[in-house]
């Protein structure tokens, strides 16, 4: 981990001009920590040694005071603006994130070690704030004051700079040493406290099952014990923790201590005056200061850093190259997969695969979960480039388009895809279904039963529903959903499992609209789960995953299931 | 000047204001006094509290001490006296030295100690009284997400002694030490320090809190904005891309961070000012010092050397305060957080609506397997009459629902989603009050009657049973602590997991993930039913048991439940099964089929697909779909 890793400037651009800003500030703050001690070395010093009265000192005094007021200018300027380009550098981060994650998919997308993608986003690099306000400054100040404050006692005396210089090479080597020596340790330790402190929860978390079965009062022994634990744990990684902290605290106060020492020999022999002497005491610990301070707020910054190295490793999945090709009129065209497989966590899902999607036709894919049904869909919709196999869009005349040269805007403005969990825009009923005449929608309604649910609502069809559809269930949503696809029916329309939240009787809704869009010349594509859904396809696509590749492989069957009466199995 | 820092993975997440969360999450301001509840239920011990301060001041006061004395030293040495009159000033300046560091180490380990105490204490508490407290409270934190936040809860109430109230105690003793030690050399020039270090001490950590409070009261709608527009995108960014609404939603994402950072905005200036007033004070204390102590020396009433203690001390008299901004927002923060606790604490305590005496006396039914109540020799009979439920606060999503449920009888309720077949399982096991109606048990209304005595003859599998992070065997005992494996597998083999058992790496050591993530939603069903049927309980109430599962898996697993064995002292068990599907509805006495709220139609599954007309429609597509 980078104290300051350049693609954080990269990716936040306000993230640049903070740092400028912090430069500026840092070097004036170097500036003005010189000035505050040679003025008030001066001054004091003329004061003890020759019993300067004040009027002589006034002008010292003066300049003093205007240091003083400069100072505490930059530091509530540094303020200001660390919270302001705090915030925003976040928010670009996660709009870079959000953004990026959804182009590329948020599954490829997702951190590696199994981290929530939107807490990532959203808590995780919240966390970047502490880095930017209190560590990243003093990050700029060690390597600006440090130096400068350095560079003026060396000018003063030597012997003092020889002393603080031979300190500071100590601070890393003495830190790495405990570092070296306890990362082991804390590593172990962090891991039980980690443990200890889920079982707490597991046991929070499960207690209405517990008390279902009258169990309790047993495990308050054991919440305390794991409390001991974890207690116990704790501070055995902390003893070593800690022990870091004590060694810079240790140098450099210890340092400082030297130095006033030193001084204070040269003095009474008179090798130095006074004025030096005490110069060289107010800028000895400034010196320090910066070097401590990263110390003490490098914990702080670690939970940011983490999330910030994680963002990066998302915004570094390569973006897929879109097509640039117009899509042909899928009205009169078809989409055609021809050995589509997708390699999974232990080989493929699915194994090799056909599917074409014919207009006024039905195609339902069906095979056990975790077959990779819901995955076929996201290649036939350009979302998921396949590892095997090709998908094409043929137009009327035959000429083929692969899939990835062709502009996936165009192709989607011909789809309606019903995922799941339809995710629908606020607005009201009306408007979410594009304000259609009220004989159409009253008809696809009657077909869905969103007639029904709408007299439930409190203002009938100008309700307005929250984004997602909030204020409706799932079943709910679904209805709504499928009104939209029959009000305004594309070329190519997709069901994810319509029947999912739907119980005997909703399922009736989906069959029934499943013809209705057949008959309106859509190429749909079902994926199913009910036989009573697949039945009512033109085709079955049974989808399986497989351990073996496509190469070791041919590809699946297509069970054209004979033709019955769509209308049939109803009555 | 180190902070209080404990290791990031200690402390509780940093600058995250909590996002919006659940119903009974307090978004107004916590009333007075609630951090110092909260603080109380740490039950920390005050001589380690005192400890800590004595040693947090001795670091703090090395610091002091050694400006102090080094100026001393260098302003006398500047004299040119003996060198035997500097040697105690020398060894004073080294020992102030290495005092600081030591000191510091062994404060903030006595300071973790309390801390870490405390929280562990605190987690008892908190589980000790949701345990015995009002089951309804319970399930209402399970259904928000509150019970994600209680471990960071208690955290940042415990970080409260680290970060927060000790800092302030040691900046206190420190502050009227150094002035008090400096109006002795030089009064006005004490009466400044003492002045500038509460504008520093008191001034500006208030200013701290008040941006810190602003920043997150103003955004917290844009945040809650935020934590959606970002959820929503990453979950549905396929169907927003194809539908192409995903630029719409990135724009409102954007907009909802834009407005964050206005409410950060506000929130700065007051921190900007706070940071201001910390680095004057420090610079008006050395100047009126300065200003006041040179005519002083003039008039003889100060000695040089004196000036030059009384005007370079302040300097390193501001560490103490200079934590103080930061322990204000701590507080800010573990405000709120303690305020979340007492509020779960609170509605466990009070909404029971038990008498006090039956809670009193519950006994803990430890892992003695207990026998079943006497008095009614064919066993515990649970009846309802007129009963309405629902959740506290909204209209009965059921009424009206008349039932006996006795040893050996078998009931099924079934109808379409969301009709609260869920909430009546939940109030017939007296987990949640009834709204109107009875449930009586034996007689004895369920609220009135010992806790005790209900789960040892009625007990319910909820949907939402929790899988503990243990091994299969441990999470079968949670039924009954003296589960042998032998029983084990056998109700394992029962409820069609025989070979799902013989697939594990340590069989029936084997240990599930939290939550069951390693577990498939078939499985866990199946795994929550195996450790119902393990109860002494003769009275099961079951919910959805062939959810998640295909359909002939599913109807082989309500078979096994329908002809479930009696319990280990012979008494046939009494079932109420709550299943969306119909067809295996046929072993069952009597069906309710519940819709609108109400029990629609009642009767044996038979007869219900004769005359009820949606019942039998129902069951004919599910026939269809089997076909």
């Amino acid at each position: 981990m980078k104290p300051l890793d350049p693609r954080l400037l990269r990716y936040a651009r306000a993230a640049r001009g903070y740092l400028a800003l912090t430069v500026a500030l840092g070097v004036v703050t170097g500036a003005l920590v010189v000035a505050q001690a040679l003025l008030l070395a001066h001054a004091l010093g003329s004061a003890v040694a020759d019993g300067a009265t004040l009027p002589r000192v006034l002008p010292l005094v003066g300049g003093l005071a205007g240091v003083v007021a400069v100072r505490a200018l930059v530091a509530g300027v540094q303020e200001r603006y660390a919270h302001r380009a705090a915030t925003r550098a976040v928010a670009e981060l996660r709009e870079r994130v959000v953004a990026h994650a959804a182009a590329v998919g948020p599954r490829r997308a997702a951190p590696a070690d199994g981290a929530s993608l939107v807490t990532l986003a959203t808590r995780g690099l919240d966390a970047l704030e502490p880095y930017f306000v209190k560590y990243l400054p003093q990050l700029v100040l060690a390597a600006t004051l440090t130096p400068a404050t350095l560079l003026v006692v060396l000018g003063l005396d030597w012997v003092s700079a020889a002393i603080i210089a031979g300190t500071i090479p100590l601070v890393p080597v003495f830190m790495w040493l405990v570092g070296v020596m306890t990362q082991g340790r804390s590593e172990r330790g962090l891991a039980t406290m980690q443990r200890l402190g889920a079982q707490v929860l597991d046991l929070l978390a499960g207690l209405t099952t517990l008390r279902a079965f009258g169990r309790e009062r047993g495990p308050v022994a054991r919440v305390r014990d794991l409390g001991d634990a974890h207690r116990r744990a704790t501070m055995g990684t902390l003893r070593v923790a800690f022990l870091s902290g004590m060694v810079l605290e240790l140098l450099t106060t210890l340092c400082v201590a030297l130095v006033a020492v030193a001084i204070g020999m040269r003095l009474v022999y008179g090798q130095m005056d006074l004025v030096t002497g005490l110069a060289v005491l107010v800028l000895a610990p400034e010196v320090f200061n910066p070097l401590r301070q990263v110390g003490a707020q490098f914990h702080a910054s670690t939970d940011g850093v983490a999330a910030a190295d994680r963002a990066f490793a998302v915004l570094e999945v390569p973006l897929p190259a879109a097509g640039t090709a117009l899509a042909p009129d899928l009205a009169t065209g078809r989409v055609r997969a021809r050995g589509v497989a997708v390699r999974a966590r232990d080989g493929w899902a699915p194994a090799p695969v056909d599917v074409e999607l014919v207009p006024g036709r039905v195609v339902a894919l069906v095979g056990p979960s975790g077959a990779g049904k819901t995955t076929t869909v996201e290649v036939l919709l350009g979302l998921l480039p396949p590892d095997a196999g090709r998908v094409e869009l043929v137009a009327a005349d035959g000429t083929a388009t692969p899939l990835a040269d062709v502009d996936p805007h165009d192709y989607w403005r011909q789809v309606t895809w019903l995922p799941q969990r339809p995710v629908l825009e606020p607005g009201t009923v009306r408007e979410v279904l594009g304000s259609p005449d009220a004989a159409a929608r009253d008809r696809a309604a009657a077909l869905t039963g969103l007639d029904a649910v709408v007299t439930t609502l409190p203002h009938g069809w100008d309700t307005p529903l929250g984004g997602g559809g909030a204020g409706l269930s799932v079943g709910q949503r679904q209805r709504l959903a499928l009104t939209r696809a029959l009000l305004r029916p594309s070329p190519v329309v997709v069901l994810d499992e319509p029947t999912a939240h739907l119980d005997a009787v909703g399922e009736q809704v989906v069959l029934r609209t499943l013809d209705a869009l057949r008959d309106a010349g859509c190429a749909v594509l079902l994926v199913a789960h009910r036989a009573s859904l697949a039945a009512r396809a033109d085709e079955v696509v049974h989808v399986r995953s497989a351990r073996t590749g496509p190469a070791d492989d041919g590809p699946a069957s297509i069970d054209a299931v004979a033709e019955s009466d769509p209308r049939g199995a109803v009555r | 000047m180190s902070a209080a820092r404990v290791p990031a993975t200690v402390a509780a997440p940093v600058a995250v204001p909590p996002p919006a969360a659940g119903p009974t999450a307090a978004r107004t301001r916590p009333p007075r006094g609630t951090l110092r509840r909260a603080v109380r239920l740490l039950d920390v011990d005050p001589r380690r509290v005192a400890l800590a301060v004595l040693l947090g001041t001795l670091a703090l006061g090395s610091a002091v001490a050694l400006a102090a004395a080094s100026a001393w030293l260098i302003a006398r040495a500047s004299q040119m006296p003996p060198v035997l009159q500097l040697s105690v000033a020398t060894v004073a300046v080294r020992a102030f030295g290495i005092g600081r560091g030591l000191m510091r180490y062994l404060e903030r380990l006595v300071s973790h100690d309390v801390a870490l105490r405390g929280m562990a204490t605190l987690r008892t508490t908190l589980y000790d009284r949701l345990a015995a407290g009002s089951p309804q409270a319970l399930l209402a934190v399970r259904r928000g997400d509150l019970l994600a936040r209680v471990g960071a809860d208690v955290d940042a109430v415990g970080d409260v002694v680290v970060r927060g109230l000790l800092p302030a105690a040691v900046a206190a003793a420190l502050g009227v030490g150094t002035s008090v030690a400096m109006a002795l050399f030089w009064p006005p020039a004490g009466l400044a320090l003492a002045l500038c270090l509460l504008a520093a001490g008191v001034l500006a950590p208030w200013l701290s809190a008040r941006g810190a409070r602003t920043a997150e009261e103003r955004g917290v709608a844009a945040r809650a904005r935020m934590s959606a527009t970002s959820l929503g995108v990453l979950d549905d960014a396929g169907p927003l891309a194809v539908s192409g609404r995903l630029p719409h939603e990135l724009d409102a994402l954007r907009a909802a961070d834009a407005d964050l950072a206005r409410a950060a905005d506000a929130g700065a200036r007051p921190a900007a000012l706070a940071a201001g007033i910390g680095q004057l004070a420090v610079g008006v204390a050395v100047l009126v010092a300065l200003v006041t102590g040179v005519p002083a020396v003039g008039a003889g009433l100060l000695a040089p050397v004196e000036l030059a203690v009384v005007v370079l001390t302040p300097l390193a008299a501001f560490e103490a305060t200079s934590l103080l901004p930061a322990a204000a927002v701590q507080v800010q923060r573990s405000r709120a957080a303690a305020a979340r606790i007492l509020a779960l604490l609170d509605a466990a305590a009070g909404s029971d609506e038990r008498p006090a005496a039956a809670r009193a006396v519950a006994p803990e039914p430890g892992d003695v397997p207990a026998p079943p109540p006497t008095g009614d020799p064919s066993g515990p009979t649970l009846v309802a009459r007129g009963l309405a439920c629902g959740w506290p606060g909204r209209p009965p999503a059921v009424t009206d629902v008349d039932l006996r449920l006795a040893p050996g009888s078998r009931l099924a309720v079934a109808g379409p989603s969301g009709e609260g077949k869920t909430t009546l399982l939940l109030t017939l096991a007296g987990l949640l009050a009834p709204v109107a109606g009875t449930v009586t048990l034996d007689g004895v209304p369920l609220g009135t009657a010992d806790r005790a005595t209900v789960v040892r003859s009625v007990v319910v599998t909820g949907e939402d049973a929790h899988v503990f992070g243990t091994s299969v065997l441990e999470n079968l005992r949670v039924a009954r602590g003296d589960v042998t494996p032998e029983e084990a597998r056998s109700a394992l083999a029962r409820t069609g997991l025989g070979a799902w058992l013989e697939g594990l790496p340590d069989g029936l050591d084997t240990v599930l993930g939290s939550d069951a993530r390693t577990v498939s939603g078939g499985e866990r069903r199946r795994l929550l039913l195996a450790r119902a049927l393990l109860s002494d309980a003769p009275l099961l109430l079951v919910d959805e048991p062939g959810e998640h599962l295909d359909p002939t898996t599913a109807d082989a697993v309500l078979d096994a439940l329908w002809h479930a064995p009696a319990t280990r002292d012979g008494t046939p068990r009494g079932l109420v099964v709550v299943s969306h599907r119909l067809t295996s509805l046929a072993t069952a006495d009597e069906v309710l089929w519940v819709t609108g709220g109400q029990v629609a139609a009642r009767g044996t599954h038979a007869h219900l697909v004769d005359h009820v007309p949606g019942y039998g429609e129902a069951v004919r597509a599910e026939e269809r779909e089997q076909t």
